[in-house]
């Protein structure tokens, strides 16, 4: 990375600008991590999961005889059981219900319907097999446009009488009869029916937990993979109340370990972690569920799976007038997203992007399937990666349409810098951006103009190469709390720093990495702020009886929100520090001044205390009538979301044997505010670009017509691997976030976000002038292969 | 999934159909297939090892004979599970020919396979499946001929 940064620190101090080795890297590299299958507690016992293989069917019986007759196996319970303790049923994150164990219905392929507990893993897999389920089968529902028609089967007979249809909510933003009216007026309108596939996140550790209650001493302490342990704490301690346990809030403990890979997939709650809770209550001792890599792949949370119908109006010269947006979003059997309650659809309203759009008019219809809950923000805030897709192909498309160049058409439709900040149609307020010098640095970078000569000279061979663009806007950082909440609990993030008496540093977040780097970014934070040497700060995340109070880590939130709780905590103990410089300088508390790590008197910067010896101070020799001790919390409610952009340049070759689209070059440029450690910037970077190359190129969860998951396994669920990836070209430009403490807005998502309509662009680009508009990702040799075949091309 | 298919078959009619009706002559024709117990004229049931790629699952299948015009039609209706794995199929078979024979059986199945079988076989489904069918055939073919 070339851009200019200006670190305020020195290295050995390592605040923000400065590359810092990642503290956790020596765990992780020596193979030293700690996960929850490594979590093993004396008494342990191991719980499996019967699984249906019918995606929609009557229970008739459950037979467990046979079951447990193998040793080693304790008990098996069966919806019912749970029906006796109110449990067979639990809220969703979104407010909806879920089946623990079903009593009577299965609603998709590999639901759970009955757990065995056994005193090994291997007793517990022996005793799942021998689980004899009797099954009717049921009409099944898997294509969401026709869940809504008048004859289908009502897949949740459980909610109320007036909600005897699979039609979960509407959503809607923006002003429909202006958007209509100026697509009416319009010189040119488009239209395209884009579907962004159900995919997973399929991250390398599964989801798993070992629930240890404690009858002694009343307490629960879940060793548990979540993304947001106060939030899971909470909902249990709720979940408990009404199934009338004595579990309560104080009495129980989250502890997350590491985490190998969120993604947004570790945020709900699943099953099993409720099966594994109820198990150690029953049996007293504590009980372990680690799911393999086909049920994580088949039964935990999915994403995506939006159909979109976008319809834009422009006039004839290019200049975009309005856009209409029409979405079914299908949830599977429940809404077990994790949005915001006032955002059933996310944030999928930021869809006018970059561009100046002066009407705009979004609508989103959730629905039930046949399949397993849907709607995780897979490494994207809560689906921004939908709404980026759909209109950075409509602008494509209508740049192609009226034949001007699409990095043209972009630059003059992008709302300008002076611009900010921007109100968009649908009720966002754009902090800070400069889209068209990101866009023009791509554009420099990629060599664009040659490209386009060299794209012109090879299709006059009947050569294939496409060049696409992404000048994408991300929106995170959810969020103030006026607007947001999560089953009713605010959006704010937390950190509580103490300063030991020798000058060491101990910080802890509401947050949770899940490999993003934590315990050194917000190390740089404090470091910035106080002068404290990243060396000499230790953070701690994942466990709810020591941590503050936080909403976790996804959406890109964790600098947006806990790193401002970092920065003003570390801003209050800056103050007492001055308080008690002054004391010890003896010296007014309005003449000193903060350089590098200490409190100097004005003109006489001779006379200073530094930091570490202002913290020993505080436990030594703090004035009388001034409380002993160097500590603050905050609790950051956020006054806005901050808006990370981007432009990213793809350029393809596409063999006209076989199909097969090949990523020649990917330049990507971010601008993600200030930034605290460029490396773990890159870092976030290079993995969110790998997991946008995979939805556009190979990765989608298909089901047949009977609901059977076709994608459980790693043969079929294609990730990208290092052979398919591209080298990927780097670049920033910083506009920081004018609300933020720091400055800084989220990273980790953008090029998740951003690379899948880049690589879509560049394909369709590639075949254009063949009359192909639009391709649905993942766009895989198959799919181009018979486009060519049937245009005669080979 | 369906199925379809022409076997000529060289035996008279009436000993064809007998052996087709015959749970215990027809199931020894099964590939993978351990037992079969007959609970009465029209109800059987098979405990069969079926293998699909890396895929194994011991099915207990319950079969129903739902139309019988002899010697001429059956319509068997099937139901079998594995840990995991389901099965439902109805099956239709049709002979006709001279009486002293060769008799020609015209079949077809409509095949619902659900769960970890055709979740993560159904790449390899379709090419087991008519292996096996070209199996029992060729094995029905052969015991009837030396009959």
């Amino acid at each position: 990375m070339t851009t200019e940064l200006h670190p305020q620190t020195t290295p050995e101090v390592g605040g923000m600008g400065h590359s810092v080795k990642r503290k956790e890297d020596p765990r992780f590299i020596q193979g030293k991590g700690e996960y929850i299958e490594d979590v093993n507690l004396p008494g342990q016992l191991w719980l499996d999961i019967v699984r249906s293989p019918y995606a929609h069917a009557k229970i008739k019986s459950i037979d467990a005889t046979e079951a447990l007759k193998i040793p080693g196996v304790a008990a098996v319970v069966t919806g019912k059981d749970l029906e006796g303790y109110k449990l067979h049923w639990m809220p969703t994150l979104a407010g909806d219900m879920q089946m623990v164990l079903p009593v009577d219905t299965v609603m998709y392929q590999s639901q759970e319907v009955a757990a065995v507990i056994a005193t090994s893993r291997y007793a517990a897999a022996d005793g799942v097999a021998a689980v004899e389920v009797d099954y009717e089968p049921l009409p099944v529902v898997v294509d969401p446009k026709k869940a809504l028609q008048p004859d289908a089967p009502v897949l949740r007979t459980d909610r109320g009488p007036d909600k005897q249809t699979n039609h979960i909510w509407h959503w809607e933003s923006g002003d429909a009869a202006a958007a209509d009216e100026a697509l009416a007026n319009a010189d040119v309108r488009i239209a395209e029916d884009i579907y962004i596939p159900r995919i997973h996140v399929a991250s390398i550790e599964t989801c798993g937990i070992v629930a240890d209650w404690n009858p002694i001493r009343q307490q629960l302490t879940m060793h548990l993979t979540t993304q947001a342990p106060h939030a899971i704490r909470t909902v249990v301690a709720l979940v408990a109340a009404g199934a009338g346990l004595p579990i309560y809030e104080h009495n129980i403990r989250v502890k997350t370990h590491d985490i190998g890979g969120g993604f947004g997939g570790k945020v709900p709650v699943y099953p099993g972690y409720v099966l594994a809770v109820a198990a150690s209550f029953l049996t007293g001792k504590p009980v372990k569920w680690i799911e393999d890599r086909s049920e994580n792949l088949q039964a935990d949370s999915f994403a995506r799976d939006y159909h979109i119908h976008a319809e834009m109006g422009a006039t004839k010269d290019g200049k975009i007038q309005a856009l209409k947006v029409r979405t079914i979003a299908d949830h599977g059997y429940t809404d077990a997203a994790a949005d915001p309650s006032k955002f059933p659809a996310g944030l999928f309203n930021v869809i006018t992007g970059s561009y100046d759009f002066p009407n705009a008019f979004v609508e989103v219809d959730g629905v039930y399937t046949n399949k397993p809950p849907g709607g995780v923000a897979y490494r994207c805030s809560f689906r921004v990666t939908e709404a980026v897709h759909a209109i950075e192909r409509m602008v494509d498309i209508l740049a192609h349409d009226i034949g001007k160049d699409p990095a043209q058409l972009r630059m003059e439709n992008f709302i300008q810098p002076e611009q900010f900040p921007y109100h968009t149609p649908t009720g966002w307020e754009y902090d800070s951006g400069d889209y068209p010098k990101a866009l023009q640095k791509a554009l420099d970078l990629i060599g664009y103009d040659e490209l386009r000569k060299e794209q012109a000279e090879k299709r006059a061979r009947g050569e294939l190469m496409g060049i696409g663009i992404s000048s994408f806007t991300e929106i995170v950082g959810a969020g103030p709390s006026h607007d947001f909440d999560i089953l009713g609990l605010k959006m704010f993030d937390s950190c509580e720093i103490r300063v030991h008496p020798t000058g060491k540093v101990l910080a802890r977040l509401g947050v949770q990495s899940q490999g993003q780097g934590h315990e050194t970014t917000f190390a740089q934070i404090i470091a910035e702020e106080l002068g404290f040497p990243v060396a000499d700060i230790k953070i701690e995340e994942g466990d709810t009886d020591t941590a503050p109070y936080g909403l976790g880590t996804y959406a890109s939130r964790s600098t947006p929100v806990a790193g401002a709780a970092t920065a003003i905590a570390a801003r209050k103990i800056k103050e007492k520090a001055r308080l008690l410089a002054a004391h010890l300088l003896e010296a007014s508390p309005d003449d000193l001044e903060w350089t590098n790590g200490r409190w100097s008197v004005k003109g006489s910067p001779d006379r200073f205390k530094t930091i570490q010896e202002i913290a020993f101070a505080a436990y030594t020799n703090h004035p009388q009538g001034m409380e002993a001790g160097l500590e603050a919390v905050d609790y950051y409610d956020p006054p806005n979301l901050t808006f990370p952009f981007g432009s990213y340049i793809a350029v393809v070759d596409i063999d006209k044997g076989t199909g097969e689209v090949t990523v020649r070059r990917f330049v990507a440029v971010d601008d993600c505010g200030n930034i605290i450690n460029p490396m773990i910037v890159d870092g976030q970077i290079h993995g969110g670009l790998t997991m946008g190359l995979a939805p556009a190129l190979y990765e989608q969860i298909t089901y047949d017509e009977l609901g059977n998951n076709l994608a459980g396994t790693f043969m079929d669920y294609l990730l990208p691997t290092a052979v398919e990836t591209p080298a990927w070209e780097l670049e920033k430009t910083i506009t920081p976030s004018p609300h933020h403490p720091i400055g800084a807005k989220g990273v980790g998502e953008s090029a998740t976000v951003g690379a899948p309509p880049a690589i879509a662009n560049a394909v369709v680009d590639a075949l254009w002038h063949l009359g192909v508009r639009n391709i649905d990702i993942p766009i895989t040799p198959p799919k181009v292969w018979r486009i060519l075949h049937d245009k005669g091309i080979s | 999934m369906q199925f379809q298919g022409t076997v000529q078959i060289d035996a008279p009619r009436d000993k064809v159909w007998a052996f087709l009706l015959d749970p215990n002559q027809v199931g020894s024709c099964g590939p993978g297939v351990e037992s079969i117990e007959v609970i009465d004229e029209d109800h059987f049931r098979a405990k069969a090892k079926v293998g699909v790629g890396f895929i194994s699952a011991r099915f207990t299948v319950d079969m129903t004979m739902a139309e019988k015009t002899p010697p001429d039609l059956a319509v068997l209706k099937a139901h079998g599970q594995a840990p995991g794995s389901a099965v439902d199929a109805t099956a239709r078979m049709e002979l006709s020919g001279p009486d002293a024979g060769p008799t020609q059986m015209d079949w077809s199945a409509d095949v619902a396979i659900s769960g970890t079988l055709a979740s993560v076989g159904a790449r390899m489904i379709e090419g087991t499946a008519n292996k096996m069918i070209g199996q029992t055939f060729d094995c029905i073919r052969s015991k009837l001929a030396g009959a």
